[in-house]
């Protein structure tokens, strides 16, 4: 999985790219650790290029949605793919988390 | 690996299962326990990396040693399969070593000093084994942590997500968590429940099995 980082105003956009698997997964959840450990509050993960996610994966959005929530941020997730969209509502985390149709709308969300 | 302090959810299950007054088992439906104590050893071995699932598969992505006996004898199981399985699949396989997997969480517990073992004779015959309490820290704060959960809109933790769903599929929730304060946050708790993919496989091979012994009831009406 490709990992592309940007900063929209104080917004730090995580482009995700391929899937996102138990293989994969401790890449992300190292790099949103970071990126909290960093000082980053308002972090959006775009998921137009991920292509699947498994339940490790799932794991690091959940994990790393709450931290950010205990630090006083916020994420949001952006254009899920419909495989990604089929697993988010199957696991429910289309009613607990924030999900946007496009990563502007989402980054707009969190300003 | 699990920190000594932390029990495993294969603990968990086994410790919220009981009745705290009588150390009994909680009531629960045909084969709800075994299929719970199956999805939590396959809960534990996700959380410490050495799986992962989809709908489709369990994949093992390490079969490095846990440190944990019970959970190292489930990868070693796990590990040996040719080809990967669905979830739902290694729950039946599963399910049908809980005897073993009950007697060594029961057992795990009581060396922790959470549990005291008591064998009784039923009519001086029949020998019954209880657990009662002796420490119900873990107890209580497993439950107030969850209790905040349910009825709060914060986001789980994942590992608190998983307990739930585990505790949901095998209807212990129901008996844990239940009041009218709980009943107004039943779409809460539907929610919560479906988060984690093997609480969700755990659910469905118990409603599956329930449906199936009604439908071989000689019973109709």
């Amino acid at each position: 999985m490709e990992i592309t980082v940007s900063n929209q105003n104080d917004v730090t956009v995580l482009a995700l790219q391929g899937r996102l698997d138990g293989l994969a997964s401790p890449q992300l959840e190292q790099r949103l650790d970071a990126l909290l450990a960093g000082g980053a509050r308002k972090v959006v993960l775009d998921c137009a290029a991920l292509t699947y996610v498994s339940s490790a994966g799932l794991r690091v959005f959940l994990g790393g949605a709450k931290k950010l929530k205990s630090a006083g941020g916020r994420a949001a997730f952006a254009a899920l793919t419909p495989a990604v969209h089929e697993v988010f509502e199957l696991s429910g985390f289309l009613e607990v988390l924030a999900v946007h149709p496009t990563a502007t709308a989402a980054t707009a969300s969190l300003t | 690996m699990i920190p000594s302090h932390q029990l495993t959810f294969v603990e968990e299950i086994a410790l919220l299962a009981l009745d705290d007054a009588s150390g009994k088992r909680l009531p629960m439906p045909t084969l709800g326990f075994s299929y719970a104590l199956a999805g939590a050893a396959l809960c534990d071995l996700f959380h410490l990396g050495r799986i992962d699932t989809d709908p489709a598969a369990l994949t093992v992505l390490s079969t490095a040693p846990t440190g944990d006996p019970i959970l190292d004898e489930v990868l070693k199981v796990l590990a040996a399969a040719p080809a990967p399985e669905p979830v739902g699949s290694w729950l039946g396989v599963l399910a049908q070593r809980s005897a073993w997997l009950e007697a060594a969480a029961d057992d795990r517990l009581v060396e922790r000093a959470i549990l005291r073992r008591q064998e009784n004779k039923v009519l001086w015959v029949f020998g019954v084994r209880r657990y009662p309490t002796v420490d119900n820290h873990e107890r209580i704060e497993v439950r107030t942590r969850l209790r905040a959960l349910i009825l709060g809109d914060d986001l789980p933790d994942p590992r608190d997500a998983t307990l739930l769903s585990l505790l949901c599929a095998c209807q212990l929730a129901a008996v844990i968590f239940r009041g009218p304060e709980y009943n107004a946050r039943a779409d809460r708790l539907t929610a919560l429940a479906k988060m984690d993919l093997v609480g969700r496989e755990v659910s469905r091979a118990i409603d599956a099995l329930g449906k199936a012994l009604l439908g071989a009831s000689p019973l109709r009406l």
